[in-house]
């Protein structure tokens, strides 16, 4: 695949989901695959791909696969769960992505991830509400041609990557607490927060809170994040707040992150375990 | 497992209530009634049939209390329409998985964090009565025009309990209440559809799923048959209800994809096989090793 193919997405040169150089390919059945090549600036401090990226990759793969199943509806992301295995320093992370229900109101996603082809690296699921397809979406459709292909690519002679959080510009507002100011690099194609960053805000903030409360690094290794509105003004919050205590031994937190638009507005909702690694 | 005693007596002047018999929990409204999203609470008084030798209520029976208080949140938000759970989350406190913290009665707490045209999203905060917060779950209801209309509830909600029974089924641990027999292999559970089992719409009650997942989950993950495992507890759950289960029997057949650590990451699927195996819910769930032996779990 070339990695200069010009990018099909539209978004701007250094998107949240442009510079993860996403790829994809249709499977025989109509079900999707996709990769994501993990880059030092993508990992968490154990080595694998850490949760925000991931969220990314699955959300996206996610999003072009409801645009078949939910056809000639549409459909909105309800809801994203990520479980992370730990698989140290892999080179790539692969998704394959199934349906698993296409109601009149709901299609469910089940998608597995895979590290350099053969090890389980853990498991996402997510809920799509079905709705009748807004008629500025009616031509939309996704190249279901057979290969793998570029879903974004980043724009030739770019600076490399920087770390994955300070690409998106969050900012670390005390513990727990992170800012990011709405910009079209982490907004969707119409305006609002991208639905992979409203994850990568979780995952960040989660972490926040473990570096602070475990005493070094953290990770964020699986999150339940329900979408509540769209984030549509900035800069947009993410507060992570302990759920009981952490583990007696110090070795990791449970958390709930709740992400604030600047009218106050609550957009997202999610829960979180965090280690130490 | 034992087979359920005879059901006698309450089923049969409440079908479709078993289950919010065997859960008891007698939920208010927090707030006046006026305000278009309720804020619910209610006791949980976690009797020794439904919990360890600990005191600890087990996963899939806060799974079925929250689907209980969430769904009854999501529905009167949607008022005159109703909800069908379409997920739900649990997620337990790291520091209340052992040992005495998060044991005996609880407390749960519910609002609504979203209404919109097409769902309903709540939340469940569930904490001991020490204050100590035990699990945060969500869940979320697609919005629907049931046909005979929604349940005659009205606002503000009050308790109501349903007429005494000394039905023994009643006082059964929830492996018991809810029939559950292994299947051939860890992590295979099956269960059959016993009206006392039965939501008022005639389907398997949500809080069914949610014990029949936690059982399969948690013998997958100790490799062994189903039974107590008391150093095993489900610390996370996520619940996607794809089409209700109306024959029976049903199976879970859950499987390790892997692990972290002390925690197994846990695939569950069921079906019903009495409709030509039609996938019933699809869950992912963590597996805690607690490192504790020698106890006796219901």
């Amino acid at each position: 695949m070339p990695a200069t193919a010009p990018d099909p997405t539209g978004f701007p040169a250094r998107h949240a989901m442009r510079l993860l150089a996403l790829e994809s390919e249709q499977t025989a059945d109509g079900d999707l695959r996709g990769w994501l090549r993990v880059a030092p600036e993508l990992r968490a401090p154990s080595g694998g791909p850490r949760l925000a990226a991931v969220a990314m990759l699955v959300d996206s793969l996610g999003g072009a696969r409801s645009i078949t199943a939910a056809a000639p509806d549409w459909a909105l992301t309800a809801d994203l769960t990520v479980h992370l295995l730990p698989v140290g320093e892999v080179s790539e992370l692969q998704v394959d992505v199934h349906v698993r229900r296409r109601g009149r109101r709901t299609l469910v996603l089940e998608m597995d991830l895979t590290a350099d082809g053969a090890t389980p690296a853990g498991l996402a699921t997510s809920t799509f509400a079905v709705v009748p397809r807004p008629a500025h979406l009616e031509g939309l459709d996704i190249d279901r041609s057979p290969g793998r292909r570029a879903m974004s690519a980043p724009e030739p002679g770019e600076a490399p990557l920087r770390p994955y959080l300070e690409e998106l510009g969050a900012v670390e507002h005390g513990p727990g607490r992170v800012v990011l100011e709405l910009r079209p690099e982490v907004a969707n194609r119409f305006g609002a927060l991208h639905g992979g960053v409203h994850t990568a805000l979780a995952d960040e903030a989660s972490a926040s809170l473990g570096r602070s409360l475990l005493g070094g690094e953290a990770e964020t290794t699986d999150v339940h994040l329900a979408f509540l509105e769209p984030a549509r003004t900035g800069p947009v919050h993410a507060e992570a707040a302990l759920v009981g205590d952490p583990a007696p031994d110090g070795s990791r937190l449970t958390a709930e992150v709740r992400v604030i638009d600047h009218e106050g507005r609550l957009c997202s909702y999610a829960t979180t375990e965090v280690v130490a690694p | 497992m034992t087979d359920a005693p005879e059901t006698r007596g309450l089923f049969d002047r409440q079908r479709g209530m078993g289950v919010s018999a065997y859960l008891h929990l007698p939920i208010s409204e927090v707030t006046d009634g006026t305000e278009p999203f309720a804020v619910l609470q209610a006791p949980f008084d976690a009797p020794p049939h439904m919990v360890d030798d600990e005191g600890r209520t087990g996963t899939g029976m806060l799974a079925a209390a929250a689907d209980s208080i969430g769904g009854l949140a999501c529905g009167l938000a949607c008022l005159p329409d109703w909800i069908v759970t379409t997920n739900l989350t649990v997620r337990r406190a790291s520091s209340t998985l052992r040992g005495p913290s998060g044991t005996g009665p609880l407390r749960l707490d519910t609002d609504v964090l979203r209404r919109g045209r097409s769902a309903v999203v709540s939340r469940t905060r569930i904490r001991s009565l020490d204050g100590a917060e035990v699990a945060t779950t969500w869940m979320t209801g697609a919005v629907l025009t049931p046909a005979g209309g929604p349940p005659p509830f009205t606002r503000p909600v009050r308790p109501w309990t349903l007429p005494h029974s000394d039905d023994p089924l009643l006082e059964q641990p929830p492996e018991v209440f809810f029939g559950l027999r292994a299947g051939g292999a860890p992590g295979v559970v099956s269960l059959d559809l016993a009206d006392h089992m039965r939501n008022p719409w005639g389907i398997l009650h949500g809080g069914g799923i949610a014990v029949l997942i936690d059982s399969a989950a948690r013998s997958a993950a100790a490799g062994g048959p189903l039974g107590p495992t008391p150093d095993h507890v489900v610390s996370d759950l996520v619940v996607h209800y794809l089409s209700p289960a109306r024959v029976g029997p049903v199976t879970a057949t859950a499987r390790r994809l892997g692990r972290r650590g002390h925690d197994h990451l846990v695939r569950v699927s069921l079906v019903d096989h009495g409709a030509d195996d039609r996938p019933v819910a699809l869950s992912v769930a963590t597996v805690r090793h607690t490192g504790r032996r020698g106890a006796t779990v219901r």
